[in-house]
């Protein structure tokens, strides 16, 4: 099968001489969990926005669900064909503040593809039970919970049953106490067989669920390695460095 | 018992915590009370209300014909209706989901049962006045410069730049021109502009001048609703594939409409008051009734029991639409929170 993602020496900056991507190539393949990782500022979220089009590129090639995507001057609706199969989650959430859940997660199956709202909403409950939370479907965003939230917000991503997630933090503004919850959410899609992008600082998550451990910094991939390299002796004195840093958080 | 207690300790807490506010209170009191025995012992003992009590049919529905008023009656009875609907907050939810819609049909509502057609008999617009026609000239007008002025609001963040800058200079200019100016010129210019042959009558063109006037203010105020609305809504929207008319129409604006609700209200009640301009222009509605029951012999004098009852009028029109939409607004609120 061909890579869900092909990147080839991506490069891009948002200011003269500072890359926030440099020269990244990378692929993913079907069915795998990428978990990226790296400092704050090393272009994680710009490389994971790049890949469903929020934002552009200078130079190199990046082929997403076999749709090219050129660097400048991409059609509208090659993006938004690419859209339609990747799911994208938030560090925020970014749920409808004025929709109730149910809403939220229907809005685009029913807007984009087009789907009975009878079926969008059997549809949507069946998800909303699979993240454990069905008792909220008539309620808004500011009724619930951080971890709610964000599990509603993974429901609203699947909703248009994507063949790729990407997730930018999504535990990241959560209380430590509501991680775990989408954590397991996140864990059973990657059971299930979801092709998953997912920035994260979590490494517990990182070490069971992620297939492969991308490490990022000043734009450039330091390295690429198995949860099992990484954590026990990544290659790189970079990498070991910042294993440090946040284990000592 | 107890809670009136309290509520004397609370007034006595609020106006009388030292001496000076308690002086600053007493004269405050002092001039309010002298001020409503005067007016009140005036109305009673002095007033002649027959003015009022004459011409009340006037004062509500200009000079409709008399066989028809029912018409008129009916329109104005649905605004009550309306109000205390909005304003009591049905428990059905059916209802309180079309009571948006209900006052969005009042208007059109009221130039059916007013001009006729299908079924009603036609009245030439020059018969329409008084209190129907100010609430006509308000709702009508209303109802137009809202979504121009959305469309104005939305055009000024367009990337196209003809469209952008169109905009711009059309929400500028009309807020730099005052509006009598406006109204003049919707009274002398429009006729101007239309082909030949075709005509529309005095109320029209005045609804066109106010609807061309608010819609830019009312385009401002929703662009500051637009700008308060942060940029990961439309991020959120985008990677689902939905496409950015869509954006602006089910996420942006639904949320932008809601923040700017306070400040249209304003630009409401405003219009209420600043249609009372079209009496010096040749409208009889509400103030231009008073004028020319004032211009009538027979009443000559009368002009404090007149401006008495207008201002009454306008006061309670004006408190009826900031409650109503006070109401509307916490009824769009409450659908999130009670469930
Ligand atoms: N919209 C933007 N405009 C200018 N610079 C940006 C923008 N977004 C990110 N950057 C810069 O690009 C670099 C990478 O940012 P980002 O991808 O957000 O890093 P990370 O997600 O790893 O924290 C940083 O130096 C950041 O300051
Ligand atoms: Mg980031």
């Amino acid at each position: 099968m061909p890579p869900i993602i092909k990147a080839t020496k991506l490069t891009k900056s948002y200011s003269k001489g500072i890359f926030a991507l440099d020269n990244i190539s990378i692929s993913v393949e079907p069915g795998e969990v990428l978990v990226v990782m790296g400092p704050s500022g090393s272009g994680k979220s710009t490389l994971i926005r790049t890949f469903n089009g929020l934002e552009t590129f200078d130079s190199g090639q990046l082929n997403v669900l076999g749709i090219p995507l050129e660097s400048q001057n991409n059609e509208e609706r090659n993006i938004r064909r690419i859209r339609k199969r990747v799911g994208m989650v938030f560090q925020q959430f970014n749920l409808f503040p004025h929709l109730s859940i149910l809403d939220n997660i229907t809005l685009a199956p029913i807007k984009v593809q087009k789907r009975k709202k009878m079926e969008a909403e059997q549809n949507a409950l069946s998800l909303l039970s699979q993240m454990g939370i069905a008792s909220h479907a008539k309620k808004y965003p500011s009724q619930l919970s951080g971890g709610e939230q964000q599990r509603v917000a993974i429901a609203r991503a699947l909703a248009l049953k994507p063949e790729l997630l990407l997730f930018d933090e999504p535990t990241s503004a959560l209380d430590p106490e509501r991680v775990n919850e989408v954590l397991d959410a996140m864990r059973r899609l990657a059971e299930q067989g979801m092709s998953m992008v997912v920035v994260t600082h979590e490494i517990n998550f990182a070490k069971e669920v992620g297939d492969r451990i991308l490490f990022m910094d000043s734009g450039k991939v330091i390295e690429t390695s198995t949860p099992d390299i990484f954590f026990l002796n990544a290659k790189h004195e970079r990498s070991r460095k910042f294993l440090n840093q946040i284990k000592n958080k | 018992m107890k809670n009136r207690y309290s509520q004397i300790k609370n007034l006595k807490r609020v106006a009388f915590s030292n001496t000076v506010d308690s002086i600053v209170s007493l004269i405050i009191i002092s001039i309010g009370i002298t001020t409503l025995l005067t007016l009140s012992k005036w109305m009673i003992f002095s007033a002649n209300w027959s003015v009022v009590s004459i011409n009340l049919p006037l004062f509500l529905f200009g000079s409709f014909p008399n066989d028809q008023l029912w018409r008129p009656g009916l329109w104005i009875s649905l605004f009550a209706i309306f109000s205390l609907i909005t304003i009591l907050g049905p428990q059905w939810s059916w209802l309180r989901k079309s009571l948006l819609l209900l006052w969005i049909s009042y208007g059109p509502l009221g130039v059916f049962l007013l001009a006729g057609g299908i079924g009603l008999s036609s009245v030439e617009s020059q018969n329409w006045g008084g209190l129907t026609l100010t609430i006509l000239l308000t709702s009508c007008s209303a109802i137009f410069s809202l979504p121009l002025g959305i469309a104005l609001a939305l055009g000024r963040q367009s990337t196209l730049p003809i469209v952008k800058n169109l905009s711009s200079i059309y929400i500028d200019v009309m807020r730099s021109i005052p509006l009598i100016a406006v109204l003049f010129f919707g009274q002398l210019l429009i006729p101007l502009f239309l082909p030949v042959g075709l005509e529309i009558d005095r109320v029209s063109r005045a609804i066109i001048a106010f609807t061309l006037f608010v819609s830019a203010y009312i385009a401002e105020d929703v662009r500051g609703g637009l700008q308060s609305i942060s940029r990961t809504q439309k991020e959120a929207g985008e990677v689902l594939g939905l496409h950015p008319f869509q954006i602006t129409c089910l996420i942006i604006l639904p949320q932008a409409l809601r923040v700017a609700l306070p400040s249209l209200t304003n630009q409401a009640v405003g219009l209420l008051q600043n249609t009372s301009l079209m009496a010096i222009l040749g409208l009889v509605e509400l103030l231009g009734v008073g004028r020319s029951v004032l211009a009538n012999p027979e009443f000559i004098g009368r002009y404090i029991e007149v401006y008495l009852l207008l201002a009454a009028i306008y006061w309670i029109l004006g408190t009826l639409m900031a409650l109503i939409a006070r109401h509307l607004e916490q009824q769009l609120t409450l659908e999130k929170k009670d469930l």
